[in-house]
């Protein structure tokens, strides 16, 4: 093993692994390293589109676990959105046709991490910690047009460099247009909860 | 591996491009003037049919199967309930289905085709020309077809399928089927003259000989059956599926609610499909098992009913508004709807007078009644939502927006709702009765009904010509929540 970390799949073969649970977002969750696997070489061979389920996992993650994909190929555009998204990444070639790429949250806030929760913002800043300047905007249980006009008005106000993350009961559709035209750009992602997180940054 | 998107392509490091995670910017219903254009030919058919009642109530006081009913209805049907339903869908559908429309330019076409194809049928069906009837409709058909098409690709696009989405799609069937029917009901009544001395002309001899094997086809079935049976196709298949369909997206969203069973929404759009094929069927064969699937439609209903309740019921928002409330006086018109579609498929049910202006209420009704209302409701959500996305989508954050509700009167709304009802009932009433004062008054009341629409309507667009935003207080800037 030449002294490097075991990886996933050689614990596999080394350890028993304990108990694992299936977690919400289509992972195998591990109490041993606190992280969730993903496996989506079946998928890929049955000709699914895995990204959705990664990214459900990824969203679903708590701020200690970390997300081991496994993919038969290095997903570099993946491993780039997860990357923007505030997720450091290591990958290994296990084998052939078998990658593992372990996520895991850089230890400021990612955009992902939506937790509005003003008691960890106090303990980050206690902390000495400069989060980033990412605005949230829970735009959920308002009356079209109402989400959009939250979300555009918090817009205006954004600083240079801010970021913002709105939460949404359906798909922003009118929105990305609005935002293009006024130099931003946005990922939406459908959450475990049938919400929608749209993570919105300058182009 | 090529149905795979960008994202999961195993390609070099120095060839990656960062590709979004969501639908490409942009993605999103047509522009603003085409639903419009089609709404307010809608809007402009629905005025020039009802006034068309107001001075030839005889039309509705009396049996129904005569040249001027006929262009009054298509006139409604295709004027108004078409043009508004497509528009909307042109508009509705990729938003609702978070999809992008496959062409607009489709669209616009279709526009054209649909405008000269109605307008020519309704004036030849006035003339009694069913030549050019048949010419026009071939039009208006090729419209539809333009339509199908596009909606259809549109449909492709969905990422994920709904109860909203299968009901768009057997809509979509329906209206396909409804064109050919009225087509071919057109070419039975007609062929054989107009296709007099054509038959030896170079390169058309297939074709006639194909319109009068219709014609011969045709000519099995009894012309009323064959016309009720084409009116349910449109009347259940289209308008009435894409209430339901539609309403199980809308109405959650604008009530803030969710859906609170998938499988009786489902079933009710099951149902109301099986209910449809069998009375179309039933109907046009003049079978008794026409009351089996009229009790199948009507359980279809009924479980939308009862699911709409309940979206209802779980609703955030306590107050509906009056789009709303135009929109569940047609859910409720569905009551006397249904039962009247009941009595008048019972078996044996002799034609006379009496029977015979049933049938005359039913599609006033059904058109009227539970269309119109359910139209005007939706109209009442799209029109000031166009317009003020038209106008003021880019001012937000930089200026003080009015919203949508300042686009518009509510008082207005109020009045033209009880004023459209109580002209309603007081038309159904009076074309029992046979009285053409009756129905003039009562149809004289549906038009201020319209009128007051109409007034909000035009109050409403001002806002594309005169701009009503304020400058932003400091009170009312917007002041981001850091995280």
């Amino acid at each position: 093993m030449n002294g490097r970390p075991l990886i996933e799949s050689e614990r596999r073969k080394i350890l028993p692994l304990p108990a694992e649970t299936q977690c919400p977002a289509n992972g195998t969750r591990s109490a041993v390293d606190k992280s969730v696997t993903v496996d989506v070489r079946e998928d890929i061979r049955q000709g699914r589109e895995p990204f959705s389920k990664i990214m459900n996992a990824a969203a679903a993650l708590q701020n200690d676990e970390q997300l081991l994909v496994i993919v038969p190929f290095e997903p570099v555009p993946l491993v780039r959105a997860l990357e923007k998204q505030g997720f450091r990444h290591t990958s290994h070639s296990v084998a052939a046709g078998e990658w593992e790429v372990r996520f895991t949250r850089q230890t400021m806030a990612s955009p992902l991490d939506a937790a509005p929760a003003a008691a960890s913002l106090g303990s980050r800043r206690n902390s000495g910690f400069t989060p980033m300047k990412m605005v949230e905007v829970d735009a959920r249980g308002l009356e079209p047009p109402q989400p959009l006009i939250k979300i555009l008005e918090t817009l205006a106000g954004l600083s240079e460099g801010g970021q913002l993350n709105a939460r949404t009961d359906r798909r922003p559709m009118h929105l990305y247009a609005q935002l293009e035209e006024r130099g931003f750009t946005a990922e939406t992602l459908e959450q475990p909860d049938g919400s929608f997180l749209t993570h919105v940054h300058r182009r | 591996m090529a149905v795979f998107s960008p994202m999961f392509t195993a390609v070099k490091p120095s060839t990656v491009r960062p590709a979004p995670a969501t639908l490409p910017l942009g993605a999103n219903a047509p522009s603003v003037a085409l639903p419009l254009a089609f709404i307010l030919t809608g809007l402009l058919a629905l005025g020039a049919g009802t006034g068309w009642l107001v001075l030839q109530p005889r039309l509705l006081a009396a049996y129904h199967y005569n040249q001027f009913v006929i262009a009054v209805t298509h006139l409604f049907l295709l004027g108004w309930v078409c043009s508004v339903v497509m528009g909307a869908m042109y508009q509705l559908v990729p938003v609702a289905l978070e999809t992008k429309l496959y062409s607009e330019r489709l669209a616009r076409w279709q526009f054209a085709f649909h405008l000269v194809g109605f307008i020519g049928m309704v004036w030849m069906f006035r003339v009694w020309n069913l030549k050019q009837v048949g010419h026009f409709g071939s039009v208006l058909a090729f419209g539809v077809g333009l339509f199908v098409y596009n909606m259809a690709r549109t449909l492709r696009r969905v990422p994920k399928w709904n109860v909203t989405a299968v009901a768009v799609a057997a809509a979509l069937f329906w209206i396909s089927l409804t064109v050919t029917a009225g087509l071919s009901i057109a070419i039975a009544k007609c062929s054989y003259d107009s296709t007099e001395g054509l038959a030896t002309a170079p390169g058309v001899g297939t074709l006639v000989d194909g319109l009068r094997s219709i014609a011969g086809f045709m000519s099995r079935f009894d012309a009323i059956s064959a016309m009720h049976a084409h009116a349910h196709l449109g009347g259940v298949g289209f308008f009435t599926m894409l209430i339901v369909g539609v309403s199980y997206k809308l109405i959650p969203m604008f009530t803030l609610s969710e859906i609170q069973s998938k499988g009786r929404a489902a079933g009710s759009i099951v149902l109301l499909n099986l209910g449809l094929a069998g009375s179309f069927t039933t109907i046009l064969l003049r079978s008794p098992w026409k009351l089996a699937f009229a009790l199948v439609g009507v359980g279809a209903l009924a479980i939308y009913g009862w699911e709409l309740a309940a979206i209802l019921r779980a609703r955030r928002r306590p107050t509906l508004d009056w789009g709303i409330k135009y929109f569940l006086t047609a859910v409720v018109l569905l009551f006397p709807l249904s039962a009247l579609a009941v009595v008048l498929s019972w078996p044996g049910l002799p034609l006379n007078v009496f029977t015979g202006q049933l049938e005359n209420v039913y599609g006033f009704l059904g058109l009227i009644g539970v269309v119109s209302f359910a139209i005007i409701g939706m109209l009442y959500k799209i029109i000031p939502f166009l317009v003020w996305f038209c106008r003021y989508s880019r001012q937000i954050g930089r200026a003080q927006v009015p919203s949508l509700a300042d686009l518009y009167s509510a008082r207005l709304q109020a009045v033209g709702y009880w004023t459209f009802l109580a002209g309603l009932a007081a038309a159904c009433g009076a074309a029992v009765l046979s009285s053409e004062t009756g129905v003039r008054i009562g149809c004289g009341l549906v038009g201020l009904g319209v009128a007051t629409l109409a007034v909000n309507v035009g109050r409403m667009l001002t806002h594309l010509f005169r701009s009503k935003t304020r400058p932003l207080s400091l009170q009312t800037s917007p002041v981001p929540k850091p995280a």
